[in-house]
């Protein structure tokens, strides 16, 4: 009776188990109340953190978009929280997109945090977009040996030597820190290949969940210090972001009359952890299914 | 009212896409074509303005572009070889693009050989041995991650055949290979239910018959239900109309 349940489970129609799958996400989306799962910060992202957390202020950190309109949910999180902490410490944010769509989510990004009101940051003094150049690793390399050799202007057509934050940035080594959020190619390994481990600059990374096993060995090695995995490494380095944020409200480079809210990786973590619970559940009683049928068939 | 039919845009599109679960139809094959189509041409639009015509023609015409960059005369090469790439869709001059194509893969080649071996060969070799400085649980994990290399190396020799002990060392190292790709398989699962959750959100959201924008009220007509409504029943009414064959047939 119970091989029969199996072997039924394991002949489900796939697209009844799209449609489970679907509201495994669906419902904790629309009812965030019904189900809590607290988040529990990992090392990778504590590294990240405590890294970003001891730059001081008039730090200058490269952040590099290297993701698109698909990948947004994952990576768009970190970008906003990763820009919440540099512009709460003072830090000065250059950014730069290696994508094509990178142009728009660093737009976006920095949109997003000047929309909350809760710095008072100007472009040009406390931070600067460049525009997207093709290009990839060459691009990367260049920006490694000599900035100006590729860009001239930033996105507004303002000339980079007109800009007081260019003033002394000429090359990688200008920079304290480098940072990546990045969906593929190029991505977290071509900074460390093209730029950061020759120059040893400080380079972190936020990347795609599908990146991850990828970079884990530059990690390892210590050529990439943290990395945020996906959505969850997302939320973790929200709440930990957030919670500093509440924690120095008296900053003066923070607006205390603004609510702190925290970002929406971590309103996305229920849906997340559901979703793969129910995968899990699938993959045991497809197994067992299958071993049942080949057991029954020899 | 632009605002509004992109909001209908995004829906119908990521409707279209989800379609697909069903079957293949006409909804998902629209929106793929425009998908590829506006990538396309996106990408051709942002190069051209944002690289080709500051980077290279602002040096060749500075005069006229005014991207910021001086006369520079050897810039006349990328130009002619960006001139004999596109010289692909000719059958008689095709083999002008050959040169254009041997100097890029020269280049990358001669570029990737220096930072493959110092990044990726050198430093993890490096960053392979053992710390015997280190905590007891560093010691271990770096213990493990020396085997997983080693066997991992050992399955991938073919010059000896894999019985006896290189077999079981062999055997090892597909172990820690299939570890490997089964955080793989979990990380990938976990990206595109991140991006499934992504798409839910933005259709949650444009389920309401108004939104606030930039703390603005916009009627946006509730798209999510009328568009769901209307793809159920055209693809029910495909279906029904013909049973045996693939809807978009």
């Amino acid at each position: 009776m119970l091989k029969k349940i199996f072997i039924k489970l394991g002949q489900l129609d796939r697209r009844l188990i799209f449609v489970l799958i679907g509201l495994s996400v669906l419902i904790p989306l629309i009812k965030p109340g019904w189900i809590n799962i607290p988040i529990k910060t990992t090392s990778n992202s504590e590294i990240v953190f405590s890294e970003l957390n001891s730059l001081n202020k008039g730090d200058k950190v490269l952040v590099s978009f290297e993701y698109g309109a698909s990948t947004k949910p994952e990576i768009h999180p970190m970008s906003v929280a990763l820009l919440q902490h540099l512009f709460a410490k003072g830090v000065k944010v250059y950014t730069v997109p290696l994508w094509p769509e990178g142009l728009m989510m660093a737009k976006y990004a920095l949109d997003e945090v000047q929309s909350s009101k809760l710095f008072n940051i100007k472009e040009h003094i406390d931070y600067v977009s460049l525009p997207y150049k093709a290009g990839g690793e060459i691009i990367i390399r260049g920006i490694a040996t000599d900035i100006r050799s590729i860009f001239t202007q930033d996105v507004n057509n303002v000339l980079l030597e007109n800009i007081p934050m260019m003033e002394g940035v000429y090359d990688i080594t200008d920079f304290d820190f480098v940072f990546d959020l990045s969906a593929g190619v190029p991505g977290n390994a071509e900074w460390v290949q093209f730029a950061c481990d020759e120059y040893k600059i400080p380079l972190s990374s936020g990347c795609t969940s599908i990146m991850v096993t990828d970079a884990i060995p530059y990690v390892e090695s210590g050529q990439i210090r943290g990395i945020l995995a996906g959505m969850p490494g997302a939320a973790e380095y929200e709440q930990m972001v957030f919670n500093y944020l509440n924690d120095n409200k008296n900053n003066l480079l923070i607006n205390s009359d603004v609510d702190i809210t925290p970002g929406k990786a971590t309103s996305r973590m229920s849906a997340q952890s559901i979703a793969h619970l129910l995968m899990v559940l699938f993959i045991v009683l497809g197994n067992i299914s299958y071993y049942i049928l080949r057991k029954r068939s020899s | 009212m632009y605002e509004i039919l992109g909001i209908w845009c995004v829906v119908l599109l990521t409707l279209s896409i989800f379609s697909y679960l069903y079957g293949d139809n006409p909804f998902y094959k629209a929106a793929e074509h425009i998908f590829v189509g506006v990538s396309a041409g996106y990408i051709f639009t942002i190069t051209f303005w944002d690289t080709i015509w500051p980077n290279l023609f602002g040096r060749l015409i500075p005069g006229y572009v005014k991207a910021g960059f001086e006369f520079d005369i050897t810039y006349v090469f990328p130009l002619i070889l960006g001139i004999f790439m596109l010289f692909r869709l000719s059958k008689k001059y095709d083999w002008l693009s050959r040169i254009s194509i041997a100097y890029i893969v020269g280049m990358m080649a001669g570029l990737k050989f220096y930072v493959f071996l110092n990044s990726n060969l050198l430093t993890q070799i490096k960053s392979s041995t053992i710390n015997l400085s280190g905590t007891y649980y560093s010691i271990i994990n770096e213990i493990i991650i020396l085997i997983g290399v080693i066997c991992g190396l050992v399955y991938f020799f073919f010059s000896k055949e894999h019985t006896g002990i290189v077999g079981k060392v062999s055997r090892i190292g597909v172990y820690f290979l299939m570890i490997k790709f089964g955080a793989s398989f979990g990380f990938a699962v976990m990206g595109r239910i991140s991006l499934l959750i992504g798409r839910f959100e933005e259709l949650i959201k444009f389920s309401a018959y108004k939104i606030v924008k930039d703390s603005d009220e916009l009627i946006i007509y509730n798209p999510t239900l009328f568009i769901l409504v209307f793809m159920i029943i055209t693809l029910t009414y495909w279906a029904y109309k013909d049973k045996n064959k693939d809807i978009l047939e």
